[in-house]
């Protein structure tokens, strides 16, 4: 905080922003992507949260890597393996809990590590050392490229696409899906559905935020959110703000103080979510900011 | 009209993994009437209501309502049937609104991809004037007391302009004068309405004097009738395994059970 109060700081910090960070190609799709990322990531959030599919998503980020460390074995795309592993995993898991045969959470459990220990297996087996694939694990938004890009964009694109086609429904099946059900919303796709837009949004952020860390990207902003709001749009609307701000301030972060980028945004979205549990009017009525 | 059957059980037996809840239940309720269903705690009362909304299918025998297979039942079906649940923990916390929330009933009869339009907004805002909600419409509805966010789920199942309303235990956890309340209110829809209404309670003397039949479930479905046929010593003892006294009062029939909690 400090460093903004000298003026020679904030010149430093404009020059560096403005002038030279935006100067390059990189960094200029490092913005855009982490805008379309932080975006995403904190509108599907907000459904994680309430409907308590936090797990999910951090088994699915694990089974998105066994998919990246396959596709550098046998030398097919990466991501196309990491969208396919992860898209089974909520598949099977999904199947598995609707049938009755094994709660969400223990089916993702044995997935979490079945699928990690698929990754261990399949770096062991490359002949070479590849630190690409730790670019995956803690992800660097510096190597997106114009092809990463364009997936980025698209799949984003569909995940915002949908949330907003099917909000109303998705609003009642967070609410009380037996509720939906029996008021003949055809609650069992729908539910799918949103369980598939997880797994896209979790592979969206791979690469730039890494497998470890993508979770913090899509549960922090919707728990921000959650202590500040009673109101459903508005918390789709401040997890969206402190997913977006948190985003760029770490690629702008990062690349000022030159730090990670996926660990700095993680740090800076994490004070954010630690500042709104302290000024929260839920639970300290003195402070009250409605 | 009025005597139509609008649902049918016909030798329905249900299981769970090992557990028989319903066992050969045959039972008609006709369009209008206002059945009230009682039975000790596991009886099968929350599974029979799930029956009939489709949640549970039958092992053996069927389910109809609507004449219509409940397992096989559409969305449009569904929509018809307003369904109060089990009193559930309702987040405090999660956020939406009194208005939200009844607006949801209406979700299915709008459709996929449709927005509430000015018709749905009005049927909401008339369903919290019935159970006297809307002055809370833009409250949080983990800012409401247990009684009143019953009332705002009836409301929800109003907002569906449903033509069967399903409760299960509605009052359990509300203090008595609310209570009274909220059966004047759903006693008033069923007449004013011409809903058919199944209510689970374990307040057989609250109930009585307002169904036009009793049903007493215990897996199988030992009596059902008008209140005073229903309610006889006998059968109350053995299905609670409690001393039971019935005794008329005011016109009314009244019952004691034992050290049984509920009643
Ligand atoms: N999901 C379930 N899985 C297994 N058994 C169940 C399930 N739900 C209910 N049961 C069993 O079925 C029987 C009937 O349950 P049900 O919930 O219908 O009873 P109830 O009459 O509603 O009881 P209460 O008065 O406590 O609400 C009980 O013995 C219960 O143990
Ligand atoms: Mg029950």
């Amino acid at each position: 905080m400090e460093l903004f109060t000298k003026p020679s700081a904030i010149e430093t910090f404009y020059e560096a922003v403005m002038f030279e960070m935006l100067s390059y190609e990189f960094m200029q799709r490092a913005l855009i992507a982490s805008v379309v990322i932080g975006l995403v990531c904190s509108i599907i959030g907000v459904f994680v949260i309430l409907k308590n599919l936090t797990f999910i998503g951090a088994g699915t980020s694990h089974a998105a890597f066994g998919g990246v460390t396959l596709g550098y074995l046998i030398g097919f795309s990466p991501l196309y393996l990491a969208i396919l592993f992860s898209l089974v995993t909520v598949w099977v898991v999904g199947y598995l809990s609707r049938k009755g045969y094994l709660k969400l959470d223990a089916s993702v459990g044995i997935f979490y590590s079945l699928t990690m220990a698929l990754a261990v297996l399949f770096i062991g087996l490359m002949k070479a050392y590849n630190a690409e694939i730790y670019g995956y694990l803690f992800g660097s938004i510096l190597s997106v490229t114009n092809m990463d890009m364009k997936i980025i964009l698209i799949l984003g694109a569909i995940v915002l696409l949908i949330v907003y086609l099917f909000f109303k429904e998705f609003h009642f099946i967070t609410f009380d899906e037996e509720m939906a059900t029996a008021s003949g919303i055809p609650t069992g796709w729908l539910s799918f559905l949103l369980l598939n837009m997880i797994a896209l949004t979790i592979v969206i952020s791979l690469k730039s935020v890494g497998a470890i860390l993508v979770f913090a990207l899509i549960v922090t902003p919707a728990a921000a959110a959650y202590q500040l709001t009673y109101s459903m749009i508005r918390m789709f609307l401040y997890s969206a703000l402190i997913g977006v701000g948190s985003s760029v301030a770490g690629v702008v972060l990062s690349y000022w103080l030159d730090l990670p980028s996926g660990a700095t945004t993680v740090l800076f979205v994490s004070a954010v979510f630690f500042l709104t549990v302290i000024f929260s009017p839920k639970r300290r009525p003195v402070f009250s900011l409605r | 009209m009025k005597n139509d059957v609008i649902i049918r059980f016909s030798h329905a037996t249900i299981a769970y993994q090992q557990r028989t809840a319903l066992e050969d239940i045959s039972l008609e309720i006709r369009q209008g009437e206002f059945v009230g269903i009682i039975g000790p705690n596991g009886s099968g009362k929350t599974t029979l209501l799930k029956s009939i909304l489709g949640l549970i299918c039958p092992d053996t025998g069927s389910v109809q309502i609507f004449d219509c297979a409940c397992h096989k039942l559409r969305c449009h079906h569904k929509a018809k049937i307003g369904y109060i649940p089990q009193k559930g923990q309702i987040d405090p916390n999660f956020p939406v609104t009194v208005m939200e929330t009844v607006m949801m009933g209406r979700y299915s009869s709008i459709g996929l991809l449709r927005r509430p339009a000015k018709r749905d907004r009005e049927l909401v805002l008339n369903a919290l004037k019935e159970v006297e909600m809307d002055g809370y419409r833009d409250t949080p509805l983990g800012h409401l007391s247990g009684g009143q966010q019953q009332r705002v789920m009836i409301a929800r199942a109003l907002a569906q302009q449903p033509e069967v309303l399903l409760m299960d235990e509605p009052t359990t956890g509300i203090d008595t004068p609310t209570q009274q309340s909220m059966i004047h209110l759903i006693s008033d829809l069923h007449r004013n309405l011409a809903l058919t209404v199944l209510l689970v309670t374990h307040d057989v003397n609250m109930i009585s004097p307002h169904v036009d039949r009793l049903a007493l479930l215990k897996a199988r479905l030992f009596a059902v009738g008008p209140p005073a046929e229903v309610l006889s010593e006998k059968t109350l003892s053995e299905i609670y395994g409690k001393q039971v006294i019935v005794t008329t009062q005011e016109g009314g029939t009244y019952v004691i059970i034992g050290d049984y909690h509920h009643v």
